[in-house]
């Protein structure tokens, strides 16, 4: 356990000094503030450059708290995840590379202790980001728009935050079984975005799939109650996430780390 | 030509990116200055964080530090 601590400190000194944990929430905050801001003033950004010939008078219904909310969302889902993912690719890949991981590893630490320490880091520093940039939509969207219920947003995020650590353990894995952060990163981005296409057309046979959580998210924010199979595809994730972790494992420990 | 007036409820609005733009830019800028090597030559860093607002320094720290 004490060395698991210091594993655990060791990554998160490395994520203070690149200043990932300065420039993450900063880029989520402002993803945020994006779409309340930008549905707010669309009607005078049209006015101003639409380029609308004089007297055209175009009735612009206001966007429903919810709805904005769900823009918000849908945003986190595409900007953030992809920039998440490019932030935390190559964080065994890389290391692995530069020979740092042999260095580490050639002390007697078991792997599976090297991996979920950096599983937690990552996964802690990804769901702080969301958490602040989703704040800063729910709190933008509650002044410019009307009220949604602070416990629909922290029970919707509670949601987001279990996609979210999906997502980067998927990438975790990957970054453990390619050597160039870059493949890691891309084959993570397209698995989650195959995800959720294939989860949105084919709804009834995907209904484990973990993608649906963002569907429960956004069922949660317009209708007040989960998706159908929102505990099924729960525990899928949770499955998913643990035999993942353990797959990472195995195969580093299977690797030589040259 | 200025499309938006500025009353102040909208400068109170937009404040927040601006503070938080110029303050990646110089967290960019200071990590640029620290860091050993990037990928691709320093200058051209400098000059897309300087230029490129928020996805400068986005792109920086995501493609352009050679250590994670």
């Amino acid at each position: 356990m004490k060395q698991w601590i210091t594993l655990f400190k060791k990554e998160q000194l490395e994520m203070l000094r690149n200043f990932k944990w300065v420039w993450l929430p900063l880029v989520f905050i402002i993803l945020g503030m994006t779409d309340p801001l930008s549905s707010y003033y669309m009607p005078r950004i049209i006015d101003a450059v639409g380029g609308m010939p004089e007297g055209t008078v175009i009735e612009m219904p206001t966007p429903q708290a919810a709805e904005v909310l769900l823009a918000t969302v849908s945003q986190l889902n595409l900007l953030g995840v992809l920039i998440i993912v490019l932030a935390s690719m190559g964080v065994i890949a890389a290391e692995r590379k530069s020979g740092l991981a042999a260095m580490v590893l050639v002390k007697p630490i078991p792997i599976i202790n090297y991996v979920t320490a950096k599983w937690l880091n990552v996964s802690l520093i990804g769901c702080v980001s969301l958490f602040v940039g989703y704040i800063t939509g729910w709190y933008y969207t509650s002044v410019l728009f009307g009220t949604v219920s602070f416990e629909l947003f922290l029970q919707s995020y509670v949601i987001f935050a279990i996609w979210y650590t999906f997502v980067l353990t998927l990438t975790i894995f990957f970054s453990a079984i390619f050597k160039v952060a870059g493949v890691a990163g891309f084959i993570t981005l397209t698995i989650v975005i195959s995800l959720s296409i294939l989860t949105n057309i084919m709804g009834d046979y995907m209904i484990w799939s973990p993608a649906q959580l963002g569907d429960s998210v956004a069922s949660l924010i317009m209708v007040g109650q989960l998706g159908d199979g929102f505990w099924l595809s729960l525990s899928v994730t949770v499955l998913l996430v643990v035999a993942m972790l353990f797959g990472a494992t195995k195969i580093l420990e299977n690797k030589e780390l040259e | 030509m200025n499309g938006i007036a500025l009353d102040s409820t909208t400068v109170m609005l937009l404040m927040p990116i601006a503070i938080i733009q110029i303050i990646l830019a110089i967290v960019a800028l200071i990590d640029l200055v620290r860091t050993e090597e990037t990928y691709g030559p320093k200058w051209m860093w400098l000059l897309i964080i300087l230029f490129i607002s928020l996805f400068g320094p986005i792109l920086y720290f995501t493609i352009g530090r050679r250590s994670y």
